[in-house]
């Protein structure tokens, strides 16, 4: 499936919001700004961007917790900056302040975020089987890295898919680590996508770097799962700039990463790569793209003042209580 | 008047609430051919998109009610036995009890967990173990236990039409036992216990199985003079602590009946909160009767563990001293 100069458009401005939220995210948090932990994402933005952008605003997504999720809900249409705000500690946050770091936008169908790995793989089930129910063409996409992929949960998941022909994608985000250990001493196989195709799931492997190469095959993936022919499995091979989360050391194994790694790596930083066959392709102009850049910084910047002048929620115990169960 | 059994009582309850909401469904291990008789039959009426077997996988099965419920289903999910909760336990109670608070108090997750609980059957601790202690501790989860076949029923229909997590367990030691049950819907709110016998010398809190053998003992000892009040919780989690201390501000004593564990049970939970509450209203220590710290035997090391109609009529008979 090629892509239009349209969505290739779309999908390179997204790619560029999540490239300025991911550095402004890094930097907030040594800053102090943020609360708890976050895990960048830099990096590996093309899969979620290929994931969100051509999603309905009624197709149940799952974003991967590296990022916080952020480039696969602003590509879905999510405004970020309740997601800072939250971040932030702010009552004006997604979730009122009450997790700091989890995030809630219901009406677009991002329900919840949690430090469970493997926990996508329950609640996609659920979210698919309501779909397949409601019959409007619904689909889900339940991303996830590779580590989450040790999770026996993932099993589950995917066979439940599989059996029930449920419209749903996993999109395995493999940047080739779980925290500090290499996926070649943590899965038996080069490719993850095996797995899936023992459970009878359509699988591909596609360059992660490639924000149009994903983008090409979860289309597919979104017109196989709408028209009722079942789960596709998709494995976006990816890239960790950074480490796992800020503050931890970037270990392989237990020794610190060569520098040739990260020489390497930053050669292939999805961005650039973008960049490049935007400009070959006569998709956009250097002028057009330097557009885009200021559009972009200027969305994180009003975000950043929008959760720095909000105040933090200061709820009494009985208002907290008062929040436990719905009424 | 028109009887059932109490597993019939659950039955009619899930029944009649698909029937009224067709966002109710149920899903479960072998629930289509009915394992346990509260499902038996319905696939015929439901067929099975409605009544949803799934391979034997407690975490994909718990999902599909959890991301369904948040898509706006209204799901039960069926567990067979209690502690195959205890295989997806992050999901079916950490998760499932923070959804609601931790994402910012504005989307609710209106799910049923139900399954077989209880000590009897010499079936062995992974099939007997009670659960509603330790779902207790978890925020944001109701827990509830019927004992008689109207309780059942209206209880279940609440526990269906509540917009938060229920878990309600039932005891296989009382899903034989018949008694009143209306034909149409009813409901009895899920926090509110149940004077089931009045009495002026001991309150006796009591539950499922155990309510049983207090009510017996109850009209065994009246010959004697001794009068029991007996008090089913119902739920525990909301509690209603109100109804225990209007009681013991009458007998000024409290014994406590569970057959959870002893070590942070349900009933050190409610004996905690009456002496903080209620302290001045006692004559006597709180008495707990609970499983002693053991895993639950198989066989008949079973029948020693539990608590016994003879432990009751012991303890009473030394809190009235």
């Amino acid at each position: 499936m090629s892509l239009t100069t349209e969505q290739m458009t779309t999908l390179f401005t997204n790619l560029v919001r999540a490239d300025h939220w991911g550095k402004t995210m890094y930097r907030r948090m040594m800053q102090g700004k943020l609360i708890g932990f976050y895990h960048p994402a830099d990096g590996a933005i093309a899969p979620g961007v290929a994931a969100g952008t051509f999603l309905n605003q009624d197709d149940p997504m799952w974003p991967h917790h590296r990022g916080h999720g952020i480039t696969h809900m602003l590509s879905k249409g999510i405004d970020i900056k309740y997601y800072l705000a939250e971040h932030t500690g702010k009552g004006t946050g997604c979730c009122g302040g009450n997790s700091g770091w989890h995030f809630s936008f219901p009406e677009d169908h991002v329900h919840l975020q949690t430090g469970f790995i493997g926990a996508n793989f329950m609640a996609c089930t659920g979210y698919a089987w309501a779909a397949k129910q409601n019959g409007r063409g619904q689909v889900v996409m339940n991303c996830s890295g590779d580590g989450s992929y040790g999770e026996g949960r993932s099993h589950e998941g995917m066979l439940m898919a599989s059996i029930w022909k449920l419209p749903q994608i996993f999109m395995c985000e493999n940047n080739g680590y779980s925290i500090f250990s290499p996926i070649e001493e943590m899965h038996p196989t080069e490719d993850i996508a095996t797995v899936a195709q023992g459970l009878d799931i359509p699988a591909v492997v596609v360059d992660g770097q490639d924000v149009f190469a994903v983008a090409e095959v979860v289309l597919a993936a979104i017109d196989r799962a709408r028209n009722g022919k079942g789960p596709s499995f998709i494995e976006a091979k990816c890239l960790r700039f950074k480490e796992h989360d800020i503050g931890n050391r970037d270990l392989r194994g237990w020794e610190p990463r060569q520098q040739e790694e990260y020489d390497e790596m930053y050669k292939r930083d999805p961005l650039v790569l973008a960049t490049e066959r935007v400009l070959n392709d006569g998709v956009l102009t250097q002028p057009e793209i330097d557009a885009i850049h200021v559009v972009a910084a200027q969305e994180v910047e009003d975000a950043e003042k929008f959760a720095d002048d909000s105040p933090v929620a200061r709820p009494s115990i009985e208002e907290m209580e008062a929040m436990v169960f719905a009424p | 008047m028109r009887e059932l059994t109490y597993i019939q009582a659950i039955r009619e309850a899930i029944q009649l609430e698909m029937r009224t909401d067709d966002k109710v469904f149920m899903v479960g291990q072998d629930i289509r051919g009915g394992v346990y008789p509260h499902t038996k039959g319905l696939i015929d009426e439901f067929g099975p998109d409605r009544i949803v077997d799934t391979p034997i996988a407690e975490t994909g099965m718990f999902g599909t009610a959890f991301g369904a419920a948040l898509e706006g289903y209204r799901p039960i999910v069926d567990y067979m036995f209690g502690s195959c909760a205890f295989v997806n336990f992050n999901e079916s109670s950490v998760m499932t009890g923070q959804q609601y608070f931790m994402h910012g108090a504005k989307s609710s997750l209106p799910m049923v967990m139900t399954c077989a609980v209880g000590l009897g059957k010499r079936i062995g601790n992974d099939h007997a173990m009670f659960i509603h202690s330790t779902f207790c501790r978890q925020p944001g989860i109701k827990v509830a236990m019927a004992s008689t076949p109207y309780d059942a029923k209206g209880m279940f229909a609440s526990a269906i039409r509540d917009n938060n997590p229920v878990m309600i367990p039932w005891h296989t030691g009382v899903m034989q036992k018949r008694g009143h049950v209306p034909e149409e819907q009813y409901y009895i709110p899920l926090g509110v216990a149940d004077v089931k016998r009045e009495g002026t010398d001991v309150t006796v809190l009591a539950n499922s199985e155990q309510l049983y053998n207090v009510l017996d003992l109850a009209e065994e000892l009246a010959k004697e003079g001794i009068n029991i009040e007996v008090i089913d919780p119902r739920s525990f989690v909301p509690f209603d602590l109100d109804t225990v201390l209007k009681s013991i501000e009458k007998t000024n004593r409290l014994i406590i009946v569970d057959e959870d564990w002893e070590s942070c049970g349900m009933a050190s939970t409610i004996s905690a909160r009456v002496v903080e509450h209620g302290f001045d209203f006692l004559d006597a220590p709180i008495r707990r009767i609970c499983l002693p710290n053991i895993p639950i035997p198989g066989g008949y090391m079973e029948d020693y563990t539990r608590p016994t109609k003879e432990r009751i009529e012991a303890t009473i008979r030394e809190i009235l001293q």
